[in-house]
């Protein structure tokens, strides 16, 4: 019997059926289960040839799977690999279950660490600060990250799940440890950094509007004149400090309830309002407003 | 707003969503991405410029909202398609801190709805397991899309579009009334400003918790935050000072190696 192997176009209608479709019924019981099934589908349907083989395997196959879908395709692949090695005599269905299952961990991780909470923020701030740059012109910025992230992504599931393929999980481990990606990583994190900074300074807003204005008559001209003047202005003074001393405070208060106290952002937002609320309340007493 | 504006702002509610059939990469994280939903709903009320007013802040301040699938916290599809569209129904002619204010606070009603919807199209689908079951066991390997796409789709556009529909037109009603504008008393709108200028903080902080890795990192954003405040510099041209920064950090780095 002729080894059983996986056509291209199979291939890219698995990963097309996942890119795709990957989060179209996710819910609690097997979260991407049936979106994993339907990707293995023409898979399975191309390496076996009786109704009972391909029961068995779309059975195997529709259970408990879940992680961050667009890095997570090297899971496809991997899987994609280890059917066609099952339908060749080479591996067992409790070998590919529980390859299965010890990809989730990992692959979440990878993708909702490094894709999800780098790549997008930093992407993200770029085009803000593309957007930014002029109000008549601010629709270039989404227009970019609407071309740019999609391929982008595409480009490196379809990578990923071709890796997944061809090396197994020995691609997984390379990739997660020749280092290179820590380094991409860290060098991506100084720009973040850099840009949330920047993005920070432009856009957060936090003033203490107090001030102590009076009166002075202005005899010069002819008739009696009388201007206001003012005496005392707290933002102004916390400026001369430290320009803009109220947002970056405001903005390292956030990132510590958040990171160090396990804040979750609702509640953050309900501090926020408060803060608000109390500030805006200064301003029409001191009159700021 | 026209009943085409409507149907076409609630269609693309549903098309940013989660698991909508464009996919997550086109549809989650792109069209449902604050700055992109504002200008795609600038382009269909031709009111584009209000639309990026709104749409650079609400992505700032929802810029730590990217947790994705089951963790979702907060659904940015529904608060910033609703919110922009309500800034742009309700602000007509109002500068662009009143505009902001609006947006924030129709983007919270917004968020709330998608919350609910998210839950119950949750829950909705746990049958369709049964489903795929079905199929699975009849080794039916071409029917595997009916459980996946079309049911989940069904109940995923149902649970998306309608809502939306319903609380876009009731903010049309509302917005139609003459002077509704004029019934916001002025303490409310101030304080939506200045709310709205505070929560940029909530986005920024929370990306500075995955950002944030050692000690000197606290030293490289405030690199980036005195490049405005003291230099004066346009984000723009630090992102472009923070690219070189990266390159050459990068290249050191794996040359050493």
């Amino acid at each position: 019997m002729a080894e059983k192997k996986i056509s291209p176009k199979t291939l890219k209608k698995s990963f097309l059926n996942w890119f795709f479709w990957n989060g179209c019924s996710q819910q609690a019981e097997s979260m991407l289960g049936m979106a994993f099934g339907q990707s293995m589908a023409p898979v399975i349907d191309e390496l076996y040839d009786t109704k009972e083989e391909k029961a068995a395997a779309l059975n195997r196959h529709i259970t408990l799977f879940n992680t961050e879908s667009q890095v997570g395709s090297i899971c496809n692949g991997i899987t994609c690999a280890l059917e066609e090695s099952l339908a060749n005599g080479q591996c067992t269905p409790e070998v590919i279950e529980s390859v299965k299952v010890a990809l989730i961990g990992p692959t979440s991780a990878i993708g909702d660490s490094l894709w999800v909470a780098t790549i997008i923020p930093i992407l993200l701030t770029i085009c803000l600060s593309i957007a930014e740059a002029n109000p008549s012109t601010a629709w270039i910025g989404a227009v970019i990250y609407l071309i740019a992230y999609p391929i982008g992504t595409c480009i490196l599931s379809w990578n990923l799940f071709r890796l997944g393929y061809r090396s197994g999980l020995e691609g997984l481990q390379n990739l997660m440890a020749s280092g290179k990606l820590d380094k991409l990583t860290d060098a991506l994190t100084l720009v973040g950094l850099i840009v949330t900074g920047a993005l920070t300074a432009s856009f957060v807003s936090a003033s203490l509007p107090i001030q102590i204005t009076k009166e002075v008559a202005d005899y010069t001209g002819a008739e009696v004149v009388y201007n206001t003047v003012v005496l005392f202005n707290a933002d102004n003074m916390l400026n001369s400090i430290f320009p803009k001393i109220l947002p970056l405070g405001l903005t390292l208060l956030v990132y510590y309830l958040y990171s160090k106290k396990k804040w979750s952002p609702m509640k953050l937002m309900g501090l926020i309002a408060v803060l608000a609320a109390i500030l805006t309340a200064i301003g029409k007493v001191s009159g700021v407003y | 707003m026209s009943t085409i504006q409507i149907v076409l702002v609630a269609l693309f509610v549903y098309l940013g969503s989660i698991g909508s059939v464009v996919g997550n990469t086109i549809g989650w994280y792109a069209l449902g991405r604050p700055l992109v939903a504002s200008f795609v709903v600038g382009v269909i009320t031709g009111d584009l410029q209000d639309a990026m007013v709104v749409g650079i802040p609400l992505q700032i301040m929802y810029m730590g909202s990217v947790t994705p699938g089951g963790a979702v916290a907060w659904d940015l599809s529904y608060a910033t398609y609703i919110g922009t569209a309500g800034a742009i129904m309700f602000g007509k002619g109002a500068g662009a801190s009143e505009l902001i204010g609006y947006a924030v606070l129709f983007a919270g009603i917004g968020g709330f709805v998608g919350q609910l919807m998210w839950n119950l199209s949750y829950a909705l689908n746990l049958p369709l397991n049964r489903l795929a079951k079905k199929y699975a066991d009849a080794g039916d390997t071409k029917h595997m899309y009916v459980p996946n796409v079309v049911g989940g789709q069904i109940i995923g556009f149902a649970c998306r579009f309608i809502p939306a529909v319903i609380v876009l037109s009731a903010l049309n009603l509302g917005s139609a009334q003459a002077d509704f504008a004029n019934m916001i008393p002025g303490w409310l709108t101030q304080f939506l400003s200045v709310f709205g200028g505070m929560m940029a903080a909530l986005g920024m902080g929370i990306i500075l918790s995955f950002l944030v890795k050692k000690g000197w990192h606290y030293a490289v954003f405030l690199a980036g935050f005195i490049l405005v405040t003291y230099f004066n510099l346009s984000t723009m041209a630090v992102a472009v000072i923070a690219t070189i920064v990266g390159v050459v950090f990068y290249a050191a780095e794996t040359k050493e190696a």
